[in-house]
């Protein structure tokens, strides 16, 4: 009974799979990071409304999921949000954009700049008012992102840190929360995408962004690569992309979606192209 | 005095839950009615969902609970129905089937959703697709569905069943006629546990039917769950929340209303039955 059961089951499966697979050659499948998925999935629309044949599958579940699968031929590309590894070089990386996080004050603060070290010591509760850092005897409000956020998978990356070891006095969700925290508290800390944080402070919002290992915290900065705080997010492949696949990369990388990448808090990975340029909610 | 005390914290107990659910609802209601309006169940979600609408999420969430209970159902009562009526009660295979339906009901969905996605999906060649989200589905609910039939149908005194014996009915006209419409609370419960149990899955969905938000145009698409939806968006998206709670806010609705459906559905449908019988 079983036995038949899953025979049939895989015999209609069969009959499924060669019916799909004349459609194949006009089929894309991605596969990998969640913070790209919802960029790659904006841009697959777009793709596909300029190209009715063509249908684009975008799937979530992480960037070594998105290695995998697209080593494996389940995908036709992976999404990863971070350089390949030295492991990882059977696979070509095609760049779509940065993503950057900047350590944002109150405007009020005297403090211009902070090393990694105290940075860590605010965020661990080693030190916790303002005045030993040389500015106002003010308690420090720490502001952290809440559990989830890729804001603050790369917050913790960059300085070593884990989610467990912060104290933090503001668990906060989205970028603009963010802010709005720090700017109605004059001695608050906290990181939000550059994107957000500049477009803000264009608007007169009496927060500043810090530099990070003298690099300024600015858009332009992040899309030159310099500064550190950033990643790549990337499309990778495993053969030398062709057709349908070529096509979707070129477009991924052109102008045509900048607008989109901008409108995901992201940062298209070249110098000018859009400075401040970040849509409004 | 201390049976003053007793009362009086038995009463704290239900008015804790009770003011703790009325806060869950109330915040998604509220935060949800602020993003909601007609259009949102009728348009495609655009921006990464920001805007837009829920159409196509809401038209695989209902594909997927669809098949997820046109498998489990009638599976589920067969195994039921064995392990109760058929199975004798210290044999070793019912014994270790018991055993092992616990356990199953126990395993965390994640779980379900790796095996999912790696029988369905890649085994069987069914790719991302609604058909292996929904036996993925099929598989998580049955373990709980099972369990709370067979109890109800224990629960039935053995009166009726010698009653039926002695009326010279057949084993399977007893079962049909008299066990099960006198075991429908507990068939009732165990559907609602597995509507609501399939209708809010979230992990064992993303990697066997997808993320796709395109509407679905056969069983074999992949299509997002509206759980999953509300995950990326809260997740994933920034400036997503709003929409996050008005999804949440249907998705509840949908709950409330596929439960009264069932319930009235399988009162209807066993109470003919006994009048007849």
């Amino acid at each position: 009974m079983i036995k038949a059961l899953a025979s049939a089951i895989v015999l209609l499966s069969a009959v499924l799979n060669l019916a799909l697979a004349q459609a194949d050659n006009r089929q894309l499948t991605l596969t990998g990071s969640s913070t790209i998925a919802p960029l790659a999935m904006e841009i697959a629309k777009r793709y596909e409304s300029q190209h009715p044949d063509v249908r684009i599958d975008v799937q979530m579940g992480g960037s070594s999921r998105g290695i995998n699968d697209t080593r494996m031929g389940l995908a036709d590309i992976g999404m990863v949000s971070r350089p390949l590894k030295s492991t990882e070089q059977d696979l070509t990386p095609f760049q779509i954009a940065m993503d950057g996080i900047g350590i944002i004050l109150h405007k009020s603060n005297a403090v211009t700049a902070l090393s990694d070290a105290q940075i860590i010591d605010i965020y661990t509760g080693k030190i916790n008012n303002w005045q030993k850092l040389g500015a106002a005897d003010l308690p420090i409000t720490v502001v952290n992102k809440a559990e989830g956020r890729s804001t603050l998978e790369l917050f913790l990356h960059y300085f070593s840190l884990k989610n467990s070891q912060i104290k933090a006095q503001v668990v906060i969700g989205e970028n603009q929360q963010g802010i709005k925290t720090v700017a109605g508290n004059p001695g608050a800390i906290g990181y939000v995408s550059i994107g957000t944080a500049e477009y803000e402070q264009a608007l007169g919002t009496p927060i500043k962004l810090l530099p990070m290992a003298g690099q300024v915290a600015t858009v332009a900065s992040v899309a030159q690569g310099a500064y550190p705080l950033s990643r790549q997010l990337n499309l990778v492949v495993k053969a030398k992309p062709e057709g349908l696949v070529k096509n979707f990369i070129n477009f991924a990388q052109s102008a045509e979606v900048k607008d989109l990448i901008v409108a995901q808090f992201f940062v298209a990975p070249f110098s000018n192209s859009i400075k401040s340029g970040v849509a409004g909610e | 005095m201390a049976e003053r005390i007793f009362s009086w914290l038995i009463m704290v107990c239900a008015l804790l839950v009770v003011a703790a659910l009325l806060w869950v609802l109330s915040d998604v209601v509220l935060q949800g009615a602020a993003h909601f309006s007609w259009q949102f169940l009728f348009d495609a979600p655009t921006d990464a969902g920001r805007g837009g609408g829920i159409a196509p999420i809401l038209v695989s969430t209902l594909w997927l609970l669809l098949i997820a209970l046109t498998v489990a159902l009638p599976l589920g009562l067969g195994v039921a129905i064995w392990l109760s009526e058929f199975a004798s009660s210290n044999s070793r295979f019912a014994n270790s089937t018991g055993i092992t339906l616990d356990i199953l009901a126990g395993v965390p969905s994640i779980v379900y959703g790796l095996f999912g996605n790696a029988f369905f999906s890649i085994y069987l060649g069914l790719g991302f697709s609604l058909l292996s989200g929904g036996l993925t589905l099929a598989c998580m609910i049955l373990p709980v569905f099972v369990r709370t039939c067979e109890v109800g149908l224990r629960t039935v005194s053995n009166d009726w069943r010698r009653g039926a014996l002695a009326l010279g009915m057949t084993r399977s006209t007893a079962i049909w006629h008299i066990l099960l419409p006198a075991a429908r609370p507990a068939i009732v419960a165990g559907l609602i546990l597995s509507i609501g149990r399939a209708t809010a899955e979230t992990a064992a969905l993303l990697f066997t039917s997808g993320y796709v938000d395109r509407m679905p145009g056969s069983l074999l698409d992949s299509g997002r769950a509206l759980a999953v939806h509300i995950y990326d968006l809260a997740m994933n998206v920034t400036g997503g929340d709003g929409a996050a709670y008005a999804s949440a806010l249907v998705l509840v609705t949908l709950i409330i209303v596929l439960n009264t459906l069932a319930q009235s559905l399988v009162d209807s449908w066993f109470k003919r039955r006994l009048v007849l019988a």
